[in-house]
């Protein structure tokens, strides 16, 4: 055991160089995961400036334009520099070819490559914020976006940029998926988080370069005046809304995909037991990537598209209800009669399930066209989008970053601290985003700085609990990383929660520099609870 | 790699030749005005070549069938873009007749552009009538 | 090469064997041809769109394209693709100059359809048939056409993003010839070339569909 503990991916080798130009995947998702936190930082803090400015009706804090700066700025960072690249590009690419048995991704050099690409596309962003930042939404809609004097150039060029990071991850997990398992592992025995990932690479593939060709056209027409998208010019700007959300649809599933594949590991773990309908799991994951691509015109139910459109998109939307609900009833089923214990993993799980479902089931009510011209564009799309993203995707990446904490770092932090965390975020966040719903069924309109005191009430308790859930997160992050302390070095053997995928059965915590000392065998399937025991182990 | 399949150096050279001979037939075929079918029959010409590319210059027809279907998907995926963007734009004018076309029929900017030539030349306002409808000459 | 226990110095340590290393650098070549076609798809879209919109004008601009460059430029390509995969047949077989001299001819051919396009290009710049609001031609042909600077967008940038994967591929298509030339490709690996090839035939395959919807119908 003395020696493996030297042999381990995060000291061996050394120096700083070692980690710029490393191809190991676990150090590309370490320093993906570092940029990601920064930017969920950046954006956080966006998003509480946003909240402070709406505690109370008048443009108390900042003016109408450093508002439009500020929401814009902070859905382009938390969508393009922190959700989209933060699960796949730091859980997925660190674990990956570990659950696969695999040495490394297929293609090393172009996963670091990757990024750099999604550092240069960061660099843009930044450059966008010193220059005086960008006021049109993060949709970028035209006719707005072709004339608005902000710095739209550099942001889209940025988002262009960072599509190929996105594009190459997918590329990459694909043919790694496909080529890379270890004898025996056959796909119905493949752990659900790399189907997740799987059907997340699909959508990455195939949507991201729609979006990238739609960047180039709205910078040509601002550069050239092309005429494809400015009305002015015999363009149609809803156009630009069919290419937007072509990519942008999909991409909320680029969002959630893996993050029910965390989910799907993290509940048979800590219920201590076989999930319940893998093929399901795994099956609703393909039908809900593709289902994605057929429905992005709900996003656009008061633009001025066909009716004949409208009423193929409602009715398809609906489809996306029932793959969802396939997973979620699964994983209650996993739980039932299981051993649950409350981890602080498991917490996160169940937060996902609450708020997920609610969140799930807003986006039924806003599916309906004659609903959706209501709500449309007010804060009860604001408080769905928030439910699913926030309440759905950032709590699963928290409870997998808890969950695989110990193996990739070899240190656990404190559970009763990160316990209490999770409360305040589950806390904190239904705090704030529940009075939005009631905000918008009111008539709350989204994007604005101020607003008529018969909204204060609610307005005012959102900005407080949004404060709870910021500091939550906030130590939660700051709990994980005070567990890096020297003094606190678990035993590489450690498998805390008793999981039994390859990454925890097989190697090492932190694991060895090439993943395995030896090829990995398969001995059983990711989740047979009901045939193998394995213990619990928690060793200093 | 000894294993790999390896395509005689004729079937490369039938393939090029029929490709030629296609790419003949669409342009002597554009002479001719069929009216709509014009459009089907140069996409149609068009796949076939497309085909003849990605089955034998591509070795998609030897290959994992892995990477064939990763090549429909994306044509796939192309015909799902189309289709739905068009059953926006091409229905608009349903109940409110007014929209079916971009709003702007002709751009301002054409008003202060001069008459020109073929050679893009300004020309005097009289010189050139603008009404020659000789679309069948190329 | 299963049948072969020893590690050549092209295998990657991550892999098992030269098989698996082959199969996975194709399929993840081909995922990236998925992602060319759903890059040029977004200008099919807008093609499609617009010529729903505007079919006169449609019809009448691409009466100003010059078809007999048009087609010069589709024999070029054509050839070039035959002598693309003429390489990869020939490295197969162990001829090594055949290989190479059939690269250098791509290369060249590449130059030149890059040669005709930028004298079409100057064609179209003197007399004005520019993208967006640098349209200035009003030939008599177009005159009384509504916005064919929307045809003009869209020809230019289909037909730039493909000139852009020319000339990408000129790039790659060298470095092969560099490897080539020094012995890094042979029968026994040929993988790069292969993949390149795979995208060159792509970059022919997108222009097997430009040429008849600009300059044809």
């Amino acid at each position: 055991m003395a020696e493996n503990q030297k042999q381990n991916y995060l000291t061996h080798p050394k120096g700083i160089m070692s980690w710029l130009l490393t191809l190991d995947h676990k150090r590309i998702g370490l320093m993906y995961l570092f940029g990601g936190i920064i930017f969920f930082f950046l954006g956080g803090v966006l998003a509480l400036g946003m909240r402070l400015e709406l505690a109370a009706p008048g443009n108390d804090f900042m003016s109408n334009e450093t508002y439009n700066n500020v929401y814009t700025l902070h859905g382009a960072i938390m969508i393009f520099l922190f959700i989209i690249p933060a699960i796949p590009g730091a859980l997925g690419n660190m674990l990956l070819p570990l659950m696969l048995g695999a040495k490394d991704v297929a293609f090393p050099r172009l996963n670091l490559a990757s990024f750099y690409i999604y550092t240069l596309g960061a660099l843009f962003v930044v450059y966008t914020i010193i220059a005086g930042g960008v006021d049109t939404g993060w949709t970028f809609y035209t006719p707005y976006s072709t004339t608005s004097t902000s710095n739209v150039i550099p942001m889209t060029m940025g988002i262009f940029i960072i599509g190929f990071s996105s594009i190459l991850t997918g590329l990459n997990f694909i043919a790694t998926i496909h080529k890379m398992r270890i004898p025996g592992l056959t796909w119905y025995k493949l752990p659900l988080f790399v189907w997740a990932l799987y059907g997340t690479s699909l959508v990455q593939i195939t949507a991201t370069p729609v979006i990238a060709i739609t960047m180039v056209l709205l910078i040509l027409e601002r550069l050239l005046g092309i005429g494809i998208f400015d009305p002015a010019l015999g363009g149609d700007p809803v156009l630009y809304q069919h290419f937007f959300w072509f990519y942008s649809h999909p991409a909320v599933y680029i969002m959630i995909l893996p993050a029910f594949g965390i989910i799907s590991e993290i509940i048979p773990v800590h219920s201590r037991k076989k999930i319940w309908g893998y093929k399901f799991i795994a099956f609703s994951t393909l039908s809900i990537a593709f289902i994605g691509f057929l429905v992005w015109g709900h996003h656009m139910f008061t633009s001025g598209q066909s009716v004949f459109s409208q009423i193929v998109f409602s009715f398809i939307t609906y489809f996306v209800g029932i793959p969802t609900g396939v997973k979620i009833f699964s994983w209650i089923l996993t739980m039932y009669k299981g051993q649950v214990s409350f981890t602080p993993p498991m917490l996160y799980a169940l937060s996902f399930l609450f708020l997920f479902t609610i969140g799930g089931l807003t986006g039924i009510f806003l599916g309906a066209v004659a609903l959706d011209i209501h709500l449309h564009d007010t804060y009860f799309v604001v408080a769905h989008f928030h439910y699913v993203m926030q309440g759905g995707t950032i709590i699963a990446f928290l409870g997998g970053l808890h969950h695989w904490w110990p193996k990739t770092m070899g240190a656990m932090y404190n559970q009763t601290v990160a316990s209490i965390c999770c409360l305040g975020v589950f806390l904190g966040f239904n705090g704030t985003f529940f009075p939005q719903f009631l905000l918008g069924l009111r008539g709350m309109p989204r994007r604005y700085a101020t607003y008529d005191p018969q909204y204060a009430e609610l307005h005012n308790y959102s900005s407080f609990w949004s404060g709870i859930l910021g500091l939550s997160i906030f130590i939660a992050i700051m709990n994980l990383l005070w567990s890096l302390r020297k003094s606190n070095k678990l035993d590489p053997g450690t498998n805390p929660w008793g999981a039994m995928t390859l990454e925890w059965t097989h190697t090492s915590s932190p694991p060895h520099p090439h993943n395995f000392e030896e090829e990995p065998v398969l001995e059983h399937g990711p989740y047979d609870y009901d045939k193998v025991i394995v213990e619990p182990t928690f060793k200093k | 790699m000894s294993e790999h399949h390896i395509t005689p150096l004729k079937t490369y050279l039938v393939i090029a030749g029929a490709l030629f001979c296609l790419t003949a037939i669409t342009v002597w075929v554009s002479y001719f005005d069929f009216g709509s079918l014009n459009i089907i029959i140069a996409m149609g010409v068009a796949t076939f070549k497309a085909t003849l590319v990605a089955l034998f210059f591509m070795h998609l027809l030897w290959d994992d069938k892995k990477n064939l279907t990763m090549f429909i998907m994306s044509l796939m995926f192309l015909g799902i873009f189309i289709t739905i963007t068009l059953l926006d734009t091409g229905f608009r004018g349903g109940v409110n007749p007014e929209v079916e076309y971009p709003i702007n029929k002709r751009a301002a900017f054409y008003d202060s552009l001069p008459l020109t030539d073929t050679h893009g030349n300004p020309v005097d306002e009289h010189g050139t009538d603008s009404h020659e409808g000789d679309e069948d000459h190329h | 090469m299963s049948h072969d226990n020893s590690s050549p110095d092209f295998l990657q340590h991550h892999f098992h064997d030269v098989d698996q290393q082959y199969e996975t650098a194709k399929l993840g070549m081909w995922a990236f041809i998925l992602t060319e076609v759903l890059t040029f798809g977004g200008l099919f879209v807008a093609y499609v769109v617009y010529r729903s919109w505007y079919p006169e004008m449609f019809v009448g601009a691409n009466l100003l394209l010059d078809v007999n460059k048009g087609l010069l430029n589709t024999i070029v390509l054509i050839t070039s693709s035959l002598t693309m995969v003429l390489a990869v047949w020939a490295i197969q077989q162990k001829k090594q100059k055949l290989s190479l001299f059939m690269l250098i001819a791509t290369f060249l051919f590449a130059f030149m359809f890059l040669g005709i396009k930028y004298l079409e290009y100057s064609h179209k710049f003197e007399v004005g048939q520019l993208p967006g609001e640098y349209y200035s031609y009003m030939g008599p042909e177009i005159a009384h056409l509504n916005n064919p600077h929307i045809f003009f967008s869209i020809y230019f940038i289909m037909t730039g993003l493909h000139g852009l994967h020319v000339a990408i591929g000129m790039g790659l298509i060298a470095w092969l010839i560099y490897a080539t030339a020094k012995g890094n490709l042979h029968s026994k690996y040929y993988t790069p070339m292969e993949m390149i090839g795979i995208f060159w035939h792509l970059v022919d395959l997108i222009w097997i569909y430009l040429f008849p919807l600009f300059y044809l119908i």
